[in-house]
């Protein structure tokens, strides 16, 4: 079953070995010449610079929100998590036009450091800032979990052997956040692995841009198909090198155990508490949503909304939902049978469908199109294959998201279950997936999201006549039409919150 | 779970009902890598004229080429629409389109059009400088290839070397004054910027009327557009090159897809956006240069046949486009 899921995920990364392999070698030789080794640099940095930045805007405000009780912490939780309704290229966009000597933020920035002080977002430091903003709530997510479910026998075990409160934190709440973490960084370096609005925007020039360069500038979608098999290759690394942190571990407890309480913020403690996580929230949703809501009023006032942009409303949250449902449901197997078999056959099957994350969207979308017109092509040209495209885009998404939740599920219950009569189904229906219950839904939030806000698949795959919001944003924003981009940016902010709501409250039944 | 099967099965419904819908079999679908702010108009107005409805699928002209390649013969294109003369020109050669009728296209001049008619060109934009009228010392700088003048060193702003009407410049370029000069130029330009390069025109020309940068390169309409919404800013257009090889032009046009199943109809836009009127609202809601002789462009711009544009055909656009980016590539510009 597994098996199958896999086989199909696998279908761009066959359709670009098979393409590269149509390369001769002297083409091969062309493009490691023409600036590739420089490229490859680029994106490795700013894969780390990212992961890094990420780590320090999630884990403090991870622990916090978890481990502390104050005053309107449900707020910070969601505000630390309403970045990603926001695209990387939204994000970019915004800040590219707020720090203009002009715009709202460079104005201020000009009053603290002198006229004619501009900041320099363009670059590695600019590129990494915005991935960071728009990804770390990822690992902010995860990491919240894996606090909120941990339980306290493991960390009264080890203050019982006289650690100290950071001793505690180092050696015992760390790795116990060490899956999460893993899981939330992958989601992150993936992301900066294969970003190109965002990172092109900033003139930021990495890997994805030398693929978008040979398919759009020689046609050569073999070519492409080649850069794609080294991008590949790097996710790999990076794949195998998380898998190497999180070898042969176990992460559950007994299944008897207290969670860990949050304990009392005095008043001091809420204001520094609230000084950090407002900062985050401010410049990564905050600033945002204000740019947002006044060109929306713009094109309010200019009566731009119109009946075509509630039909896009509609086709972005139509495929969002399918991708989401049809992607969490095609996951599961494959991580069940991961958590179950831990063997390198499960291994291979996980990283393998892994590789649709990382290939640039166009060159999924190709990889798609031409399986489908050989094997079925009745189906070309409807949702179905917009729908399978995403689904293998994305699907590393959802493995990710239930691993982390499935690698805390105990044996014993399983088994337990099994013992008592039921059959695999009815053991998956009723002991399983209630368990398992809060990751399936976080991996299906999460994917949802990531098909609401995506672009260069969709793009190439959609039905004629059939566009969505992102593609709408992309139609206007390139031309500077901000009043028409902002209200589909606003709109995906918005389709997104019932999302998120489920998954917040999935929580909230908990404790 | 109840109501997650209830749900599942929705959907499940939802996705084969929707994965049936398709368009009307008398509307016409066109790949347009142009955006469909500028395609609208004509459209409309095709529409309104002919009761023949028109479905834009916009993208990137070369994904869109790319999607039509691999689609083969079962493409839902009938016309492809593109902003660049390289692009058509590399769809014809792969193929992908069905020639016109001489007599549909003979009153486009020759080099505007594709090789045996299987494109033609709609609407011309040029490739300018355009400068701050504030700046120092720039009086000088008159040809494209002023800009590799180190005098420039950190007072050009250009686009990434993708960008499609880059790469068509400078095709011109090699053609009118030969690979080893071009090169030349390619290199000074890449000192002059020191790895800062803008990913959009309207960028640049947004630079220069803030006085961040001194001169740049770009379209001619970017430089209209900025006026049109801020008529004061310091920035003048330069047509370079007039007492050399004239300016470089590229040309927006259409083709007709070789397995569309509506040639007929396909042909009716062909005429219309060729016509007269056609070409007039095509061309004048970006201020562009109308393909048909005789159809004036936009007041401000100044007029076709006032200034040198350099002789190289259009279709050159497309076959020397390799040469081009291998020479991009070998300089390194960013």
């Amino acid at each position: 079953m597994a098996g199958i899921v896999v086989l199909t995920a696998t279908i761009p990364l066959l359709f670009v070995i098979y393409s590269s392999m149509q390369l001769s070698a002297s083409k091969w030789a062309g493009l490691w010449s023409s600036r590739l080794p420089e490229l490859l640099g680029n994106t490795l940095s700013l894969a780390v610079v990212v992961a890094m930045l990420c780590l320090i805007l999630a884990v403090p405000s991870a622990w916090l929100t978890a481990r502390r009780e104050f005053v309107g912490r449900k707020l910070a939780i969601w505000l630390l998590v309403l970045p990603l309704t926001i695209p990387t290229y939204v994000f970019a966009h915004i800040y590219t036009v707020l720090l203009e000597p002009n715009g709202w933020l460079g104005q201020i920035w000009q009053a603290i450091a002198g006229k004619g002080a501009v900041i320099d977002i363009y670059g590695l430091g600019g590129a990494a800032s915005m991935l960071a903003l728009a990804t770390f709530s990822y690992v902010f997510l995860l990491s919240y979990t894996s606090l909120i479910d941990s339980r306290r026998s493991l960390e009264d075990a080890a203050r019982i052997h006289g650690a100290s409160k950071w001793q505690v934190f180092q050696r015992v709440t760390l790795p116990l956040m060490r899956p999460a973490l893993a899981a939330g960084l992958i989601v992150v370096v993936l992301h900066a692995l294969s970003d190109f609005g965002a990172v092109s925007m900033l003139r930021y020039q990495t890997f994805t841009l030398s693929i978008y360069l040979q398919m759009s500038g020689r046609f050569d979608y073999q070519a492409a198909a080649g850069l794609s098999l080294i991008l590949v290759t790097m996710s790999l690394g990076f794949l195998v090198l998380e898998r190497f942190f999180r070898r042969q571990q176990r992460y559950y407890a007994g299944a008897q155990t207290r969670f860990v309480a949050r304990k009392q913020a005095t008043a001091g403690e809420t204001l520094m508490i609230w000084g950090w996580l407002g900062t985050v929230a401010l410049f990564a949703f905050i600033i945002p949503l204000c740019w947002m809501l006044a060109w929306s009023y713009e094109a309010l006032v200019q009566d731009l909304i119109d009946s075509k942009f509630w039909g896009y409303t509609f086709n972005t949250g139509l495929v969002s939902f399918t991708a989401a449902t049809v992607g969490v449901m095609v996951a599961l197997p494959i991580g069940l049978f991961h958590t179950r078999m831990r063997s390198w056959l499960s291994t291979t099957y996980v990283q393998l469908s892994s590789i649709g994350f990382v290939l640039p969207g166009p060159v999924v979308a190709l990889g798609v199109i031409a399986f489908v017109i050989a094997v079925m092509p009745n189906l070309y040209g409807g949702f179905a294959v917009l729908i399978m495209a995403l689904v293998v885009r994305f699907l590393p998404l959802a493995i990710q998201s239930q691993e982390s939740a499935l690698s805390q599920l105990t044996p014993s219950v399983e088994q337990a279950g099994r013992i008592h009569g039921a059959g695999p189904l009815e053991n998956l229906r009723r002991v399983i997936l209630p368990m398992i219950r809060n990751g399936m839904i976080t991996a299906w939030v999460l994917v949802f999201i990531d098909v609401l806000k995506e672009l260069p698949a969709t793009l190439m795959l959609r039905p004629v006549g059939f566009d969505t919001l992102p593609i709408r944003i992309w139609i206007e924003a390139s031309e500077e039409m901000l009043e028409l981009a902002a209200p589909a940016a606003l709109m995906l902010v918005l389709g997104t919150l019932p999302a998120l709501w489920i998954m917040m409250r999935s929580h909230a039944v908990r404790r | 779970m109840k109501a997650k099967n209830m749900l599942a099965l929705l959907v499940g419904a939802a996705t084969l009902l929707v994965s049936s819908f398709s368009w009307a079999a008398d509307e016409l679908v066109i790949y347009s890598g142009r955006k469909d702010k500028f395609v609208e108009p004509v459209v409309e107005k095709f529409t309104e004229q002919t009761g023949i409805k028109v479905l834009l699928h916009s993208g990137k002209s070369t994904a869109l080429l790319n999607k039509m390649q691999i689609e083969g013969a079962r493409t839902q294109a009938d016309l492809y629409l593109s902003n660049d003369a390289g692009n058509l020109q590399k769809g014809a050669e792969f193929g992908l389109f069905q020639p016109l009728a001489e007599s549909l296209v003979k009153d486009i001049p020759a080099g505007l059009r594709g090789t045996d008619n299987s494109w033609v060109g709609l609407s011309a934009r040029a490739r300018v400088l355009v400068a701050s009228k504030n700046a120092k010392d720039l009086d000088w700088a008159k040809s494209v290839f002023d800009l590799a003048d180190p005098r420039l060193k950190g007072r050009l702003a250009i686009t990434h070397s993708a960008n499609e009407s880059y790469i068509a410049g400078v095709t011109v370029y090699m053609e009118s004054a030969g690979e080893a000069k071009t090169k030349q130029w390619l290199e000074g330009m890449k000192a002059n910027v020191d790895g800062s390069v803008f990913n959009k025109h309207s960028k640049i020309v947004n630079a220069i009327a803030t006085g961040q940068k001194d001169i740049g390169l770009v379209n001619h309409y970017y430089i209209y557009r900025h006026l049109a919404k801020d008529a004061n800013a310091p920035i003048e257009i330069r047509l370079p090159d007039q007492d050399g090889m004239g300016v470089a032009w590229n040309v927006a046009g259409v083709a007709v897809s070789k397995h569309s199943k509506k040639q007929a109809l396909a042909q009716k836009f062909i005429a219309f956006v060729v016509s007269e009127q056609g070409q007039k609202i095509f061309a004048e809601v970006n201020s562009e240069y109308p393909a048909l002789p005789g159809v004036a462009a936009a007041a401000e711009v100044p007029a076709a046949g006032s200034y040198k544009v350099a002789d190289v055909p259009m279709v050159k656009l497309g076959q020397k486009r390799d040469a081009t980016i291998d020479l991009i590539e070998a300089v390194g510009m960013p």
